[in-house]
């Protein structure tokens, strides 16, 4: 395919949407109308209306915000990782990838407000001068999230937006009406001279120098809130490494559930096939491996030595109140993936996305099995209490997803959904 | 519009031979296309960006500002929180890293903005929309004598001179 059948086809996907693209937009505006209302009972009647109790304090909320964090990280895994590495199958992914993080921590972000009870008083969470002469904690984790995670948002936002620059223009100059005007603004004046893509090189890989780290360090951030503290199941050293591979887990197999119809719906199934989607079914078999490495080695360090608290608290996890709950995750983040071995289920898009979206069910119930296992069977018998989320909090959930694919479903309609430079110099390599 | 002669290219490796032919008969080449072509980009032979000691800069300031600001305000609130010093620098390297990363992507995208622009003026190319989509400009700025006939050798589509 030559450089102008590549802009054919992506310009194609973006033509006048048909009724099926309503019907989802306004499913997912509805989802979100539900998570607003939801969250305005919670506003108005305070957080009794959710199951939290003592000691119980983090739930779905919590477990929401992890997993979310967790769904951004596949974007700049592929956009940025990938692309130091130089693996060229990137090229079709990575737009709806980058994407999809910065929707991801726009969602991500609401959790720890919708979980302070009292969202006025959020700015509280971060560092200005006042008249009580108070400053924030910076030796506490939660503090290092609102950094890690306001960072995380502006550069994923600003990565996205210097790779989208020549791909606006090269629409704008074929477009008419708000279109035109739309991608002028986001094209900033782009000329496609030697000049600008000299600067345009070089501050893509910069931006890709700092998000590799940033990256890691976010979920490692994330993965403090409970290893700094000294709760059983939660106090370990494993944390770090055992989130980010499971961020890279649960947003890899979110970019394989949204690309599968996505290719279809906007007939893109020439620029991403199914190559692509086999070298990403290959991430998610190789992150499920470390998953797994770690669940087996979270048990292992809880068995060495003599009996501690730990070890009550992953027995209870396995065995106790939530240990279906448990093993559905096994089976979904540890046993569905090992499939992949195979090429022909890597090549199967049902197979693919019927594995993927069990992950993606797999790696939420992770976070909650984490977050509200450890607390509710904590050292003292005499506080033990089970959890069970109530209906607001399931409302907050739906309505996470439908904000995330609401904005998700417009910007699949307003800019290019794969990456029309890139493309171009691939094809002009082939 | 800058005066000279321009060439159409629609294969960079053609409009690579060119830009170098050109360049070794002395002419001063510019450049538009859809892609960072890299045998287009290597043939142009330019300078790498500075764009890089910006965003070091920024990067420096980032992290100097975390520092200021997270030992700065456990200085002006002294308060002992879990035992630990009122300057604990292990917590405070996560802020001051954030910091960094946050200031050091702020001006490298300011840089990439500003010298974007800077470049667009003073090394500009006639306009012309195929060279967004899958065309490849090679403009020689002047009276560029000569550079047609390369231009015409090297396989251009088309060669045209543009008047100021």
């Amino acid at each position: 395919m030559d450089a102008g059948a590549i802009q054919d086809r992506v310009q194609a996907a973006l033509a006048p949407p048909r009724l099926g693209y309503y019907v989802l937009l306004l499913g997912a505006a509805a989802a979100a109308a539900v998570g607003a209302w939801s969250w305005s009972l919670i506003i108005r009647n305070g957080m009794q209306l959710t199951g939290l109790n003592r000691p119980v304090s983090w739930g779905v909320f919590i477990t929401d915000f992890v997993f979310w964090v967790g769904i951004a990280h596949s974007g700049t895994l592929i956009s940025a990782i990938l692309f130091l590495f130089r693996a060229r199958f990137r090229t079709a992914v990575y737009r709806t990838a980058e994407a999809m993080t910065v929707f991801a921590v726009m969602t991500a972000g609401l959790f720890p407000v919708i979980h302070l009870g009292r969202p006025w008083l959020f700015y509280w969470l971060f560092p200005y001068p006042n008249q009580r002469g108070l400053w924030v904690n910076f030796r506490s984790p939660l503090v290092w999230d609102v950094f890690a995670v306001s960072t995380y948002l502006v550069v994923s936002a600003t990565f996205l937006l210097a790779g989208l620059v020549p791909d606006a223009a090269a629409l704008r100059d074929g477009a008419r009406g708000w279109r035109h005007r739309l991608y002028a603004l986001v094209a900033m004046g782009w000329g496609g001279t030697d000049e600008e893509w000299r600067h345009h090189e070089r501050a893509y890989l910069f931006f890709a120098g700092f998000a590799t780290p940033l990256v890691i360090s976010v979920h490692s951030v994330v993965s403090w809130d409970f290893a700094v503290s000294v709760v059983p199941g939660w106090h370990s050293t494993l944390f770090p490494p055992y989130f980010v591979a499971g961020a890279i887990l649960s947003g890899v197999a979110m970019v394989i559930t949204l690309l599968i119809p996505l290719r279809r719906a906007l007939g893109l199934s020439e620029l991403i096939t199914a190559r692509h989607l086999d070298m990403l079914a290959r991430v998610v078999l190789l992150t499920s491996l470390i998953v797994t490495f770690s669940y087996a080695l979270e048990f292992a360090l809880a068995f060495r030595g003599p009996p501690r608290a730990e070890r009550a608290t992953l027995l209870y996890r396995a065995a106790g109140d939530y240990a279906p709950l448990f093993w559905i995750m096994v089976a979904s983040n540890c046993v569905a993936p090992l499939f992949f071995f195979s090429e022909r289920a890597r090549r199967s898009t049902g197979t693919l996305l019927a594995i993927c979206l069990l992950v993606n069910v797999g790696m939420w119930l992770e976070r909650f099995v984490i977050v509200v296992t450890s607390l509710a069977h904590g050292r003292v018998p005499f506080d033990w209490h089970l959890y069970r989320p109530r209906l607001v909090e399931v409302g907050i959930t739906l309505g996470s997803f439908g904000w995330f694919f609401f904005w998700l479903l417009l910007f699949l309609k307003l800019m290019p959904a794969v990456s029309i430079a890139e493309l171009k110099e691939e094809a002009a390599h082939a | 519009m800058p005066e000279g002669v321009l060439g159409v290219f629609a294969e960079p490796a053609q409009a690579a031979g060119a830009v170098r032919s050109l360049r070794a008969a002395g002419h001063e080449v510019r450049a538009a296309m859809p892609a960072p072509y890299p045998a287009v980009m290597a043939a142009l032979a330019r300078p790498s960006s500075p764009l890089g000691f910006y965003t070091l800069a920024g990067a420096l300031l980032g992290g100097a500002a975390g520092l200021a600001l997270t030992v700065g305000t456990s200085l002006d609130w002294p308060l002992i929180v879990g035992g630990k010093p009122i300057v604990s620098m292990p917590a405070f390297l996560v802020v001051v890293f954030e910091a960094m990363v946050l200031v050091g992507a702020a001006v490298n995208s300011l840089a990439l903005v500003g010298l974007g622009v800077r470049g667009r003026r003073r090394r500009r190319v006639p306009e012309d929309p195929r060279f967004s989509r899958d065309r490849i400009g090679v403009f020689v700025p002047g009276a560029a004598v000569g550079a047609e006939d390369i231009l015409h050798g090297g396989g251009a589509e088309e060669v045209r001179r543009v008047a100021a």
